[in-house]
């Protein structure tokens, strides 16, 4: 399974990621719009925080919304999401997000966008076993 | 039976097509009335008056069923009416515990209104379908379906000769015969009782969800006051709704990111809290019934004792592992609190089932309680057998528990023997004549038509029939106003006393449970502590039942820094949640006083309600003795030291050398007069007269002074 | 003598907040303890000392049905 891999110790903090997903994804440059979200710890380290595709919240969606596909991601079929937004309190990663303009959450499906606006290779596509 | 052939014995009796609408910030604005004596359909729209004063849920139950009926109007007579509302929260997805219904009717227990608060998707699917409420009057003389398709905007009465009673076959058939495919099954709430609810004044509400996991009908029950027979005798077999389409911003929400925001925020602390907390998730309020027995609070043999050396048998550790874990078990989306439980592949060993391998939904604590301790069965698989039917027969589980209960006392005492219970041994702990009573409560036979008529109707019977002496059994009876007490013990606690008997509906705790506050943290020590709990508890929990919300989530999971806040009992983040997701929702702008002002309203109103119906006074407040002290020289002596200590301490009455019949005469006294004391003090918090009835100074200062109220209230006052 | 909820308690030299709960068979395990008003940890309760006097609280966070 192809997934987003992350380095934080090279990410300079330049939100070029958060940037290209959110135009990607919602055609809007807002961070809180993007499937990647970066920030800072108390030691002025980089945080990056994406779906890992562990798969917690399948489990938690009351109506099986969410699934792996044939390439082992895990995808929300925004058709039969009811909008109860559990997956987004259960991800133990914080990368399921809600943004009050859509009724479905959204999260990382490793598309590679970001890794590929990366500057710094702190972010990239990586092989895992699902 | 095959689903065709069911459809196919349908009779069409009535079509009424409406026109698709809209919810604004929670509301439809508009409720459906049926009459199934001449299939009358009807849309009604809510008024400014209805929302102003009563909010929804039960106010708008209450007040359809107050203008509906007379003084005289009894719960079999055409004109009552079962009313199901959700409330303008009802039907959110991101907040848990939101798809509550509440079903309101004169009760055959109580013979005044009742209102009982049950999960599943009915209410939610019925708004969503285009009506805040549903009203039915009347009676059909053949068994009907009333089907909602809430996406066409159809209305069907329809006879239905053929389908099963009982809840968990009907629910399945009805789940399979109106769902347009294998996906939308999750669109179909389907509501039923059972076949006890035929032979019974005990009969609840089955509502069902569709579990998509198990692929299978699950049942949450109104379960309270004998609504499920009222059902029944107005010819209803089934209400079923269908609706596709849920979403998250369906209520049209004024502020949508706030509700959001904090429903995520409660996840989250799921998430973070649950497992070191009350394990909701993984055991539901079965968590608590090897807690109670710590504390000596678990209701053993008909209330006599608190404790037993075998309750380890029926721990929630020994459920933990019957219990499938992992599910999505909320009762209505977004439910992280999950705590609708089941037990598969249960293989039945008695009944018309036996031998079926069924889901058993449970078991909630009152049914370990009450189908376990307060019976003296200590068997897990025997509890569950209980519950499973229960649940399909359609019969109130605590009004089971505390009913039989009380007929094995009797047995015990030899006011019942084998000849009146027709070859059943109702010894404590028998559970062979525990399940065969129930069967024969359902095919309403012999002994079982007699527990049928709950503890009220079978004390006046034993006291005419077979000389029960009066004095003890209306002491061990533990009913009060007709409807049985739920399983806590009061004995210890004067204020949970209070929480049980100055209610409005009977002693269910949905108004209050003081016991640990009371009893082991000593908060309330004064009568007006008390009467100040029992204000606010009752007042604040009242407003569940406006907004089609469970009472779970809002303390069955306590913030980390709740221990630091002013009033930590009150959870005061979550209160906050309520009031923010009220006014997201809405769009008005209440704080947590206007909420407490909100239920008072209705409160009163119900209060009201009851003094018409002629109940609802002080009278009626009274208590029997079981729920305030030890009656038998059994109970005192098995805690004596305590009950000794007590004498010494609060009464100055040295105990050495007196006997226990001496002992318990005067601890009697001591606490009958502790009763009326708290009576007095809460009726004064409430703004009642001595006598328990709402004063007109009172109903002004909450606008609830509407001249037919008012009415009332001047032929008492 | 100390208080504990306001009733009462005996007391020895050396009692600590677990032995105290330990007497009272306050067995549940969401318990928050106060001395004079201050919030007692739960990891510190087998080393907190009760003195002579001390009003202790020890209340249960159970909500019940």
């Amino acid at each position: 399974m192809k997934v987003l891999g992350k380095k934080p110790e090279l990410c300079i903090q330049c939100h070029a990621c958060e940037s290209i997903c959110s135009k990607t994804w919602f055609k809007e440059d807002n961070a809180l719009k993007s499937c990647i979200r970066i920030s800072e710890d108390e030691k002025g380290g980089a945080v990056i925080i994406s779906c890992t595709q562990c798969g917690e919240c399948i489990d938690i969606c009351p109506v099986e919304a969410i699934k792996r596909d044939k390439n082992g991601i895990v995808r929300i079929d925004k058709s039969i999401c009811v909008g109860c937004f559990m997956c987004v309190g259960y991800c133990p990663e914080l990368a399921m997000f809600m943004h009050e303009d859509y009724l479905e959450p959204f999260k990382c499906i490793a598309c590679g966008q970001c890794a590929k606006s990366c500057p710094t290779g702190a972010i990239f596509i990586t092989q895992e076993n699902a | 039976m095959n689903i065709e052939k069911l459809k196919s014995a349908h009779k069409l009796l009535c079509e009424y097509k409406y026109e698709l609408g809209k919810i604004k910030k929670g509301y439809t604005n508009r409720t459906l009335y049926i009459n199934l004596g001449d299939n009358e359909v009807k849309e009604k729209p809510v008024t400014q008056l209805m929302k102003d004063k009563f909010i929804g849920g039960k106010g708008f139950g209450l007040w359809y069923l107050w203008n509906a009926v007379t003084s005289e109007t009894k719960w079999n007579d055409p004109e009552n009416e079962i009313v199901i509302a959700t409330g303008p929260l009802g039907g959110i997805t991101q907040y848990p515990g939101a798809g509550k219904s509440l079903v309101v009717s004169l009760s055959p227990l109580t013979d005044m209104p009742i209102d009982s608060n049950v999960g599943g998707y009915f209410g939610p699917l019925l708004k969503f379908s285009g009506f805040d409420a549903l009203e039915l009057q009347g009676k059909s003389d053949k068994d009907v379906i009333v089907f909602i398709d809430g996406n066409k905007g159809i209305v069907r009465i329809e006879e239905a000769p053929l389908e099963a009673v009982d809840s968990h076959v009907l629910g399945e058939q009805l789940t399979e015969m109106f769902a347009e495919s294998e996906e939308d099954k999750r669109n179909i709430s389907v509501v039923s009782a059972g076949t006890a609810a035929e032979h019974s004044f005990l009969g609840l509400l089955n509502f069902t969800f569709y579990d998509v996991r198990r692929k299978a009908a699950r049942l949450k029950q109104a379960g309270r006051g004998g609504i499920g027979t009222v059902f029944r005798d107005k010819g209803i077999k089934a209400l079923v709704v269908r609706f596709a389409g849920v979403k998250g911003n369906l209520n049209n929400p004024a502020d949508q990111g706030t509700l959001n925001r904090t429903g995520i925020k409660f996840h989250k602390q799921m998430h973070d809290l649950d497992d070191k907390q009350n394990r909701m998730r993984q055991v539901g309020t079965a968590n608590i019934i090897e807690v109670m027995d710590q504390y000596d609070l678990l209701p053993t043999h008909n209330y006599k004792f608190g404790s037993h050396k075998d309750t380890y048998r029926i721990s929630s550790k020994v459920f933990k592992e019957k219990i499938t874990q992992g599910m999505a078990d909320g009762c209505w989306y977004g439910c992280s609190m999950s705590c609708a439980k089941a037990v598969d592949n249960f293989i039945l060993r008695t009944g018309p089932y036996k031998g079926q391998k069924v889901i058993v939904d449970g078991p909630e604590y009152e049914n370990a309680a009450g189908l376990g301790s307060n019976i003296g069965i200590f068997d897990p698989d025997v509890v569950l057998e209980l519950n499973f039917y229960c649940d399909t027969y359609a019969i109130d589980t605590i009004s089971f528990g505390t009913m039989t209960a009380f007929i094995m006392e009797c047995y015990e005492n030899g006011i019942l023997n084998k000849e009146r219970t027709g070859g059943l041994e109702l010894n404590f702990g028998n559970a062979d004549a525990a399940l065969e009573l129930i069967h024969r409560i359902a095919r309403g036979e012999g002994f079982g038509k007699i527990a049928g008529l709950g503890v009220k109707r079978m004390k006046e019977l034993f006291i005419k029939e077979y000389n029960a002496d009066p004095g003890f059994i209306n002491d061990i009876g533990m009913e009060q106003k007709g409807l049985e007490f739920s399983e806590y013990m009061p004995k210890e606690s004067l204020a949970q006393q209070g929480g049980y008997g100055l209610t409005n509906k009977g002693p269910q705790h949905d108004e209050a449970w003081l016991i640990f506050m009371d009893m082991v943290n000593n908060q309330i020590p004064t009568f007006e502590n008390k009467a100040e709990a029992l204000h606010y508890f009752p007042m604040f929990r009242t407003w569940f039942g406006l907004n089609g919300l469970c009472k779970l989530p809002w303390n069955d999971i306590t913030p980390s820094n709740n221990k630091y806040t002013d009033e930590p009992a009150k959870i005061p983040e979550h209160v906050q949640n309520y009031v923010d997701i009220f006014n997201a929702v809405t769009g008005c702008s209440i704080d947590k006083n206007e909420l407490i002002t909100q239920s008072e309203r209705v409160y009163n109103f119900q209060r009201i309600f009851n003094i018409r119906m002629g109940k609802g006074k002080r009278i009626n407040d009274r208590i029997p003795y079981r729920a305030m002290g030890p009656v038998t020289v059994e109970e005192y002596e098995s805690r004596q030291e305590r009950y000794d200590g007590q004498l010494k301490e609060l009464l100055g009455y040295n105990p050495t050398g007196k006997d226990t019949e001496e002992k318990l005469k005067v601890m009697r006294k001591y606490r009958e007069d502790q009763y009326e004391k708290l009576t007095d003090a809460v009726y004064k918090r409430r703004g009642w007269t001595i006598d328990g009835v709402p004063t007109l100074e009172k109903l002004k200062e909450l606008g609830m002074d509407l001249p037919e109220v008012v009415e009332v209230v001047k032929k008492h006052i | 003598m100390i208080h504990v909820n306001g009733k009462e308690f005996q007391w020895e030299e050396g009692m600590t907040v677990a032995e105290m709960l330990r007497r009272k068979t306050y067995t549940y395990h969401k318990i928050v303890v106060k001395i004079n008003d201050v919030v007692i940890p739960n990891e510190e309760f087998e080393t907190t000392v009760i003195h002579d006097g001390d009003d202790v609280k020890a209340i249960h966070l159970l909500a019940g049905g």
